[in-house]
This record gives C-alpha cells, sequence and structure tokens, in this order.
C-alpha cells in the first residue's frame, strides 16, 4: 500500500496587510503519496512558495486541515512541527543557500550534525553521496568555486542527505542556464524513480514536464490538476 | 559540533577581513587596557600584605580640631609608648621618624659621600612587627643602643660595592660616626615603608624626652586581635590623652588606621613620611575607564555583527532548515564571538607587553611583565574572555537566532529595523563617552596649564636650592655664600630653612586678647632670601641682616594673609608684637605681598620669615642668570665642592620643584589622554566597520540614485550624515555630563579655571571631523563605484 505523505483539506493562509486581510492560499485540497512527483506551477504571486513554505512547515496555514503522515500539523506545537520537517523534509532553494565558509564535504555533511549522528557513520553517507552524485572530486571546494548548477548539485545532495520522504524544491533551476537546468531535472526523475517524493515550484512548463503530476495555481486557488 | 562551528568562525574570520580586523584590533585594545588596569590596580591592593601581622598592624592618626580639619599621619612622640604601657589590647608600638624631618642625609661611607633620602630613625619593634628579615650581622637590638645603623642589601651594595658592610663605620651629615651592625632584606616594592638606612630613634632628643606637643613621628602599633575593637581603643586614647593634656591645650585627637588601609586610603592626610601613597579615587575611576573602553569595543562587535544581520538572517535560515534548533544557534554565535575574543586576547597580552613600560613611565610604576603569568592574572584572564564573549555575543546570538528559517525562502529587506535603532544607539553611547573624555582631557591640560603659568607672586624660574644639611658649623656656611656670591652668574644668594613649595615648620598664631588662632608655616631665613624669591614688600623691611648670637628678639617678615588675620593693615602691623609660637618676643618687621607657598590646592594661609634661631637654615637659595641649566650645574658643583668636600651636591631647582606639586594630576591627565585616545580610536575603527557595511547594505540604493542622476557629492552627503546625525546627538548628550564632571574635579584647586564654551567648540569640531574622516572614506568609496556593478548584483 502506498502511504500518503501530506493531506491538505481546505487549507487556507490569509494575512494582515494594514487593515486588509489578503489571502494568500485559498482553500486548497490536494494528497501527495509517497513516491510522487508533482510540479507546482504558476505566474508570479500565485501562491506557488507560500504553498511549499506552509507544506515545509517554516509557516503556517491559517485555516482548514494539514495532515503529515497521518499527524495533525495544523494542531501541532511548535517544537514538534519543527522535529517533524527536520526529520522527514528536504529543501532545495532556487538560490542553492549553501553555506559560503563550509566545502562542498561540510555542507552535505550539516544536517547529520544536527541530527547527532555519529562521525563514521556520517562520513560514510557523506562518502556514497558524493560518489553517487559524481562530485567525489569537489568534495574539498567552496562554494564560490563551483558554478550555479553544481552549488543545487550540492544542495540537492544536502537535502537528501538524511534520507526524507520528501523534497521541497522551490524554483531548482530559476538560477540556472537551461543545460544546467535540465541536468537537474534530469536528476530529480532519477531521483523519483528510487523513491523519493518530489514537490517542485516552478515557471517553466518543461520542467514541469518531467513531474507525475501538475498542479496550477491562480491567485491562491487551485484551478486545474 | 563545536569543531564545525569553530571552523565556519574561521572561515568567515578570513574572508570578511575588514569585518575580523577591526573586530579583532578594537576588542584586543580593550582588552590590553583592561588587563594593563588590572595589573595596576592587583600592585595597589597587594601593598602591605606580605606581612605576617598584616591584620594586627595600626598607624595612629592625628586629627587637628581647630579651624582646618586635617589629618595627619604624624603625632607626638610620648603617645606610642604611653599606649604600650596603658591599654592593654596594645602588645607594642614603634615610632618612625625620617631624617630631619623629611630631608636628606649625607652619609659618609669610605671616601664617598651619598646623599640618602630614606634614612630613618626607628624604635627596634619596628623591626620585628614589619618582619625585617636580617641576612648579615645582627638585627633589632642593635637599635636600643646609640651609634648603631643597618642597612638595606641595596644600599650596603651602594655604600661598600663587594666589601663586607658589618664593623664599617659611616659619617652622618659630618657629625656623628655609626657602626654599620646588620644588612636586612630590601623591603619589597609594595610595601608602604622603605627604609635604605636605619637608625636608632633612641638618640633622638624625642625620645629622651617624649612630649606630646609636636607631632613628627609616625607611630605604628600592633594589636593583640586580628578583629580588635576600633572605637574602645580610640576612647581609651582619649583618655589618656585627656590625662596628660589639659582640654583647652588639646589642638588635636587620635584614631587608628589599619595598615591595608594606608596605601589606598592616606592620600588626603599630611605629615606622613610615606611617599610612595595610592588613591583609591584614582583607582576606581581608572577601573571606570577600562570597563568604558570594553564595553566600546564589544558595542563595536555587536554592531557590526548585526550590520550583517541580513546575511545572517540567510545563514540562520538555511541551518534552521537544516535541522538547526534555537540553541544550536545560539552556540554558533557564542561559540563565534568566543573565537574572535580569544584571538583579540592573544593580540591584547601582546599589545601589553608592548604597552606597559610605556604605562610604567606614565604613570611612574614598576609593574613588571614577567607577573602577566601569574595565576591570577590567568583566572583574570579567563573571566574577561568569558564576560567579553558573553557581552559582545549575547545581542547577536539571542537577536539573530530567532530568525524565522523562512527568511531563506524570501528575505526581507526590512528586517532589522529594530536593530538599526539599537545599532544607532550603541553608537551614540560610544561618541558619547568618547567625547566625555576629549573634554576631560583638555580640561585637565588647560587647568594644568594655568596652574603652571600663574603670577606666585615670586619667582621661582632661574633659582636653585642646594642643602647645606650635610655642612657642619656657621663658618663653612658664611664661606659657601661667599663663594657663590663671587660666581658670575649669580645674582643674589641667601640662606633659609626651606623654600616656597616644600614644607617648612607649621605653627599657629595668635589674635592678641583673644583665643582665635590660625596655622602659619614658619621659614627661618636670611634678609636676601626675599631678594632671592624677588617678593614685593608692603610695609617695613626686610629681617635685619646682623643678629647676635644668643639674642631672644626674635624679628619676622610675614604675608599679607597673616596682618590680615590679625585685622591690622601692613603699615599698622610693624612693630607690632606676634604670639606664634616663636617665644615672647617675637615682633613684625616687614609685610611681603601674598605668595603662593604651596600647591595651588590650596588658598594661601599664613606665612612669616623669622630669625630665632630654634631652627635650622637648611638650604642656600641662588638666584642665578645664566640659563644653560648644565654648565651653571657643573660650575655650582665646582664651587660647593672647594667649600664642602665632605658634603654631597644635592641641589633642586625651584621650578622644576614646583611641577613635583602637581605630579598626581599631570599622572592623570597623562593617562586620561592614553585612555581617550585609545577610547576614541576603538570608537572610529567601529564606526568604520559600520561605514562600509552600511555602504555595502546601500550599494543599490547609491547605484539607483546615481543612474537617476545624482552627484558624487550628493551621496557621499546622504552616506555620512546619518553618522553625523548620530554624533549630534552624542554632542548634546555628552556636553552636560561632561560640564559636570570637570566642574567637579575643578573643585579640588583653590585656583582654578572656568570651563570655557570653546572647549566645547574644540570637542565637537574634532568629534565631527574624525567622524568625517572616519565615514567619508567609505562614503566616497561607495559614490565613485560604477553604478552598473552594484545593479548587476540581482
Amino acid at each position: 500500500m502506498v502511504n500518503t505523505l501530506v493531506k491538505l483539506s481546505n487549507a487556507t493562509r490569509a494575512v494582515n496587510s494594514g487593515s486588509k486581510e489578503v489571502i494568500l492560499l485559498d482553500g486548497i485540497d490536494m494528497t501527495v503519496k509517497e513516491g510522487e512527483f508533482i510540479s507546482l506551477m504558476g505566474p508570479s504571486g500565485s501562491g506557488k512558495s507560500t504553498l511549499l513554505n506552509c507544506i515545509g512547515m517554516l509557516d503556517s496555514f491559517t485555516g482548514g486541515g494539514y495532515t503529515f503522515l497521518g499527524e495533525p500539523v495544523h494542531s501541532m506545537k511548535e517544537k514538534h512541527r519543527s522535529r517533524l520537517y527536520k526529520d522527514y523534509i528536504g529543501f532545495v532553494f532556487q538560490a542553492y543557500h549553501l553555506i559560503d565558509e563550509l566545502t562542498v564535504k561540510e555542507n552535505i555533511e550539516t544536517p547529520l550534525l544536527y541530527k547527532n549522528v555519529k562521525s563514521s557513520e556520517r562520513k560514510a553517507l557523506v562518502a556514497d553521496i558524493l560518489d553517487r552524485f559524481n562530485i567525489v572530486g569537489k568534495k574539498d571546494l567552496f562554494p564560490s568555486q563551483l558554478s550555479g548548477g553544481q552549488q543545487q548539485l550540492v544542495g540537492i545532495a544536502r537535502a537528501l542527505i538524511s534520507e526524507p520522504k520528501l523534497i521541497l524544491a522551490d524554483e531548482p533551476t530559476g538560477n540556472l542556464n537551461s543545460k544546467q537546468g535540465e541536468e537537474i531535472m534530469e536528476l530529480f526523475s532519477e531521483l523519483n524513480k528510487e523513491g523519493v517524493t518530489i514537490l517542485q515550484a516552478t515557471h517553466s512548463e518543461s520542467n514541469a514536464s518531467y513531474g507525475s503530476r501538475i498542479i496550477n495555481l491562480l491567485d491562491g486557488k487551485m484551478v486545474s490538476e | 559540533m563545536i569543531r564545525n562551528y569553530i571552523k565556519i568562525a574561521w572561515r568567515s574570520l578570513k574572508t570578511n577581513r575588514l569585518f575580523s580586523i577591526v573586530n579583532i584590533l578594537g576588542l584586543s585594545i580593550g582588552l590590553a587596557t583592561t588587563l594593563i588596569l588590572f595589573l595596576f590596580i592587583l600592585h595597589e591592593h597587594s601593598f602591605d600584605t606580605m606581612y605576617a601581622n598584616k591584620e594586627r598592624i595600626y598607624r595612629v592618626l592625628l586629627n587637628t580640631t581647630e579651624d582646618d580639619l586635617e589629618t595627619w599621619a604624624n603625632i607626638p612622640s610620648a603617645i606610642g609608648p604611653e599606649l604600650k604601657t596603658n591599654i592593654p589590647d596594645v602588645v607594642d608600638s614603634g615610632r618612625l621618624l625620617r631624617h630631619d624631618f623629611g630631608g636628606t642625609a649625607f652619609i659618609k661611607a669610605g671616601d664617598d659621600v651619598f646623599a640618602e633620602d630614606k634614612l630613618f630613625w626607628s624604635d627596634p619593634s619596628i623591626l620585628e612587627m614589619f618582619d625585617v628579615e636580617i641576612i648579615k650581622g645582627s638585627g633589632a637590638e642593635n637599635l636600643k643602643s646609640p651609634n648603631n645603623i643597618l642597612l638595606s642589601e641595596r644600599t650596603a651594595q651602594r655604600y661598600f660595592g663587594q666589601e663586607d658592610p658589618i664593623g664599617k663605620t659611616v659619617v652622618l651629615d659630618n657629625r656623628n660616626t655609626f657602626e654599620v651592625k646588620g644588612v636586612y632584606k630590601d623591603f619589597a616594592n609594595n610595601s608602604s615603608l622603605d627604609f635604605n638606612v636605619i637608625a636608632p630613634f633612641m638618640m633622638q632628643s624625642a625620645a629622651k624626652n617624649p612630649t606630646w606637643g609636636n607631632a613628627s613621628f609616625e607611630t605604628f602599633l600592633m594589636l593583640n586581635s586580628d578583629s580588635p575593637d576600633i572605637a574602645g581603643i580610640e576612647t581609651k586614647i582619649q583618655e589618656l590623652l585627656d590625662v596628660n593634656v589639659k582640654k583647652e591645650e588639646q589642638w588635636y585627637n587620635f584614631s587608628i588606621q589599619p595598615l591595608e588601609r594606608i596605601h589606598l586610603y592616606s592620600s588626603s592626610y599630611s605629615n606622613s613620611y610615606i611617599d610612595n601613597n595610592g588613591d583609591i579615587n584614582q583607582i576606581r575611576n581608572l577601573t571606570a575607564l577600562a570597563i568604558l573602553i570594553l564595553i566600546i569595543a564589544c558595542i563595536n562587535y555587536m554592531n557590526l555583527i548585526t550590520a550583517r544581520s541580513q546575511k545572517r538572517a540567510i545563514d540562520v535560515g538555511i541551518n534552521k532548515t537544516l535541522g538547526a534548533s534555537v540553541s544550536h544557534v545560539i552556540t554558533r554565535f557564542y561559540v563565534e564571538t568566543g573565537l574572535i575574543t580569544a584571538i583579540a586576547m592573544i593580540l591584547g597580552l601582546l599589545f601589553t607587553t608592548i604597552a606597559l613600560p610605556v604605562f610604567n613611565e606614565i604613570a611612574g610604576k614598576q609593574l613588571d611583565i614577567a607577573s602577566l603569568l601569574s595565576l591570577k592574572i590567568f583566572g583574570f584572564l579567563l573571566l574577561i574572555w568569558v564576560v567579553t564573549s558573553l557581552i559582545s555575543g549575547s545581542y547577536p546570538a539571542l537577536y539573530l537566532s530567532r530568525f524565522s528559517p523562512k527568511e531563506v525562502m524570501k528575505p526581507s529587506a526590512s528586517k532589522g529595523g529594530m536593530a538599526s535603532t539599537i545599532r544607532k544607539t550603541l553608537v551614540v553611547v560610544q561618541f558619547s563617552a568618547s567625547v566625555v573624555l576629549i573634554i576631560g582631557v583638555i580640561v585637565i591640560h588647560q587647568q594644568l596649564e594655568y596652574i603652571q603659568n600663574k603670577k606666585l607672586g615670586y619667582n621661582p624660574e632661574n633659582v636653585m636650592a642646594i642643602s647645606t644639611a650635610g655642612i657642619r658649623g656657621g663658618q663653612a656656611s658664611t664661606a659657601l655664600v661667599n663663594a657663590f656670591e663671587k660666581l658670575p652668574n649669580v645674582s643674589v644668594v641667601g640662606r633659609s630653612q626651606g623654600y616656597p613649595g616644600m614644607g617648612v615648620s607649621g605653627r599657629s598664631i595668635t589674635k592678641p586678647n583673644s583665643d582665635e588662632s590660625a596655622s602659619i608655616q614658619t621659614n627661618r631665613s636670611e634678609p636676601s632670601v626675599a631678594d632671592v624669591l624677588q617678593l614685593k614688600l608692603l610695609a617695613g623691611q626686610l629681617l635685619p641682616k646682623n643678629k647676635q648670637e644668643g639674642d631672644t628678639l626674635v624679628e619676622v617678615v610675614v604675608n599679607k594673609t597673616t596682618v590680615d588675620f590679625l585685622g591690622l593693615s601692613p603699615e599698622e602691623a610693624i612693630g607690632k608684637k606676634v604670639d606664634m609660637q616663636l617665644g615672647n618676643n617675637a615682633y613684625i618687621y616687614g609685610v611681603v605681598d601674598n605668595f603662593n607657598f604651596a600647591s595651588l590646592h590650596n588658598p594661601i594661609g599664613a606665612y612669616a620669615f623669622h630669625n630665632s634661631s630654634r631652627e635650622r637654615k637648611s638650604y642656600l637659595l641662588i638666584r642665578f642668570t645664566n640659563d644653560v641649566f648644565t654648565e651653571t650645574v657643573s660650575k655650582f658643583e665646582k664651587t660647593f665642592k672647594e667649600v664642602a668636600p665632605n658634603s654631597a651636591f644635592e641641589y633642586a631647582f625651584l621650578d622644576k620643584n614646583l611641577e613635583l606639586l602637581y605630579e598626581k594630576e599631570t599622572r592623570t591627565a597623562n593617562i586620561g589622554l592614553l585612555f581617550s585616545i585609545l577610547a576614541v580610536l576603538v570608537a572610529c575603527l567601529g564606526l568604520f566597520g559600520l561605514a562600509a557595511f552600511m555602504a555595502e547594505q546601500r550599494n543599490k540604493e547609491i547605484g539607483i540614485r546615481k543612474v537617476f542622476g545624482a552627484s558624487v557629492s550628493k551621496i557621499v552627503q546622504l552616506l555620512s550624515m546619518d553618522f553625523m546625525k548620530l554624533v549630534l546627538i552624542s554632542l548634546v548628550i555628552s556636553f552636560p555630563l561632561a560640564l559636570y564632571l570637570m566642574n567637579n574635579w575643578l573643585q579640588d584647586f583653590a585656583y582654578r579655571i572656568d570651563i570655557s564654551w570653546t572647549v566645547f567648540l574644540v570637542a565637537g569640531l574634532l568629534s565631527l571631523i574624525v567622524t568625517f574622516a572616519t565615514v567619508g572614506y567609505q562614503a566616497i568609496k561607495a559614490a565613485v563605484a560604477n553604478p552598473i556593478k552594484s545593479l548587476r548584483t540581482e
């Protein structure tokens, strides 16, 4: 049986801007099952990033229900929630957000440090993933010494190292040229085939087509699936 | 984990050079000053702690109960033995007299004559109380019989070189012969007492006939308990006083002071033979200054780190999405701060070793670099490291750690409104402190300048005083006067007991037909002394030239204050009989105008020149015309040696000697100057770094403005104005504060300047110029940059 990772029912997010209430997400119903590769599409301001942030528990819905692996996130305490996303969610950013002061190897290792993984185990895991991503030769370089595509590769490796259930990627190719973008998308679909669940936000039709499912957003509402 | 943090911090230090240099330099200067002051304070507090009986040793103080209430550390010679005999709590007592009541001794050892200023006449008990350690010969018992002498190790070597000093004889002041009986270990440099030569007190007439009158003897008591009943003992002393001195003749009472308070809490006491006293107020002020500089340096750190909060916010966000908890982030910032402070600490230690000799020079101390290695210092360093790291790290750690991880997704530019307010406040605090220091230094220097240039009522320039205490017999002295008078560049010569700027004999003058009295300084002088000093005669004449031996008639020439006290005009006063403890046959012979015979801390009191033979004339005052000092000195020395070959040539210039009166103030001024420069420097360092980051942050704004036609000067103005505004606010805060503090300081002087508005103008302009110079560089750099570059970065 396939597990349901994320279930949103009538999820809403509204913020107060001055005296007006602005609705960013409006009655979102969606389910993410394990092994899916979903692309969120829509123009700027349609609520893609907000939805990703809320699912990633960096932000919260202001209404409706959100369950993650069967646990109700909306009624959780902050501490519990942050443990949940640390354990199950990996993030990939448009601007890569590698830590400038750390080498490739150390960047990838960081999530393991925060999870108090033992040193020998850390080394093994990092070596594995370096090997898998074919970046062993770059392990001692700093982010500034890498191209954008390579940086994003490291970013993905870092997101994967702690074996999350779900990868959230916000415009992962937004800062890359088309060739680099394609390579990243290839990687995503390969990972997906290996069983990683991916939810990405994107502008580009061609990127979206890598996914198994496309969700279109407009003005905070789901318009089609 | 921690290792990882250190790695990040270290690499971040290497990439952000400017930030690192500014921070580390600022902190290390702050730490070095704190460290030096800690050494200084530690040294000051260590005084007299080496004595085994330190908790049981007390000094007897005399409190005058007449018009000006003073505390003296010298008391009459009868008190010590009386207390020992009559008060059971007093186990022992010992009296000290510095040779010639504080004068120089001339000691002939072998063929050489040494000028010795640390010869003390001491009771044997003093040696036991203060653990004087005999290393050759014998000790205290020698002070029970006359003509024995003890030398310190250093002095023995000075007098006799490598020869064994025991059994050798020395001649004191060309008169008495003493036999060296023992050599003792030198006193520690943090001992209040420091004797080079110890002679038996029992040889003094004050020991043979102890009195309750002449208060000239420093007296120490050894009590029977570590926690004595002070008030009880003081009451018993008062009872003894009442038995021995009639109530109406008691112009004083007594109190006792524990040994541990002698060094730091005696600066307001007069008449003491201890001349290395510290001052607790000075220590307090310096501590405050050191803390201030350290705080300024910590503020720099906080400001610079939060100035980069945008980058930091993303950093925190990334780490949080990677699984870092708040405590992880807090630890990380503390580790980073700890690393920077540790580096600053090491650099600060280096600065300390370089700066210590400079500080020693300025403060007149001999602090030792080796003492940096003590356990206490290491403890202190550790403490300072922790405290600095905690203070500097607290704000970034607590403020930045709360950033939400969603900052990573869309870093909001408006973040840090709060941080920028705090930053501005901190800059204002820094600059206010700096401006107060600048004003303080200017005022202190102006006051010292004023003192040095004030018309004193006499002319201290080109006057030399030569000590003649080592010469015996009137004939030799007269021959000396004659020899000097013959020298071509000598205009007037006169002998006297002392000269302005040094204490002479304090007596009291009583109004006729009344018991109103005042203290008066009396100076036995030859008439020509008034010409040497160029005093202005108001009425009558100078002292008569010739006086018969054994003549009981005493003539006095008094100053204006004296006749004012008597309620007479100068003319009326001439020929009047006066009661000033110079016998009952003393008459006013002349009146001179007032002159500042003491320091300008005090208003001019009563002063009298007299010719009573009850005092000795120990100095030869010479007014000369040649300005080539070195030549004059060698010529004078030659003349002196010809007439008095058996005495050492000990001299002082009156104007140089006056400067010694303000030594404490000059030191304070110099230390203050040093600290202020450091404080301003550290504050400027911070400002420089801050300006750099501000310019960087507003890069895009500057680019946009330039594209739309802003000129370079407009942009420089834009960037500088922010800081100028802060400095202006600082000025508004610091001016009244500085005015208040400095007026307080000036209260210590009877003659003082008014703080003029120009001081504030200068301090204000100075800080504005410094700010502009610091900020301007960054502003101009940002303003001339190509706007395309900054706009392309998106």
